[in-house]
């Protein structure tokens, strides 16, 4: 399992129920790696997540934390 | 399920009944023995593999245009020849000891330099579309960074 977690759930209930549809439009992917981000089941690029982060207008630790202890 | 995971999905259907329509054709058309001296089934087995080959390429690009691909797809693409390699590896091993086996003798008849050709070009198709669908099932099922 991926040792980067993120909030990315939880982030678009808190931006008007987003929809993953709506984020993969917005960050320019495809709705499966929004779900496989919010799963765990995926790391996504620098990029990626910067992107994200801007999507959701909040820094980039917001959105992912590295998890030291697994 | 992702766009290019339902190419891939179209891509081995098609594969499938691709192979077993040349398999098929082969056999009940009188396989090795009349190859080498009935034209018309020479014919017939080019048009399947040439023709399958086209339609297979045809198929890939029109849903290459309507599928959107992303960094996560390009990783799992970028992975698929690895799969590829490995089956095309297993091919010619089966060709080399079963050829060696049967034909050690009397010498192989030319016939299978087009038949290991032909297998290896559709097998390696097919292997493509085998390694997208083991990628998004590895991927769901261990993660990937």
């Amino acid at each position: 399992m991926a040792q980067i977690k993120n909030r990315i759930r939880r982030l678009r209930f808190d931006n008007d129920e987003m929809t993953q549809e709506e984020l993969a439009k917005r960050v320019g992917c495809t709705r499966q790696t929004i779900i496989a981000l919010e799963q765990g089941k995926y790391v996504p690029s620098i990029e990626l997540a910067f992107r994200i982060a801007t999507a959701f207008e909040v820094p980039l630790e917001e959105v992912f934390q590295y998890d030291i202890s697994l | 399920m992702a766009p290019l995971q339902k190419r891939a999905l179209y891509g081995l259907v098609f594969g499938t009944v691709w192979i077993a329509a040349i398999v098929v054709v082969f056999i009940v058309k009188g396989g090795v023995n009349t190859f080498g001296e009935d034209q018309g089934f020479r014919l017939i087995m080019d048009g399947l593999w040439i023709g399958g080959l086209i339609f297979f390429g045809i198929l890939m690009l029109t849903l290459r245009k309507q599928c959107q691909i992303d960094e996560r797809d390009r990783l799992i693409l970028g992975r698929a020849p690895v799969v590829q390699l490995w089956a095309i590896i297993f091919l010619l091993v089966v060709w080399t000891i079963t050829l060696t086996e049967i034909y050690w003798e009397q010498g192989i008849p030319p016939i299978f330099m087009y038949l290991i050709f032909m297998s290896v070009l559709v097998v390696s198709a097919i292997a493509q579309s085998i390694g997208i669908l083991i990628g998004y099932w590895r991927m769901g099922l261990n993660g990937s960074n």
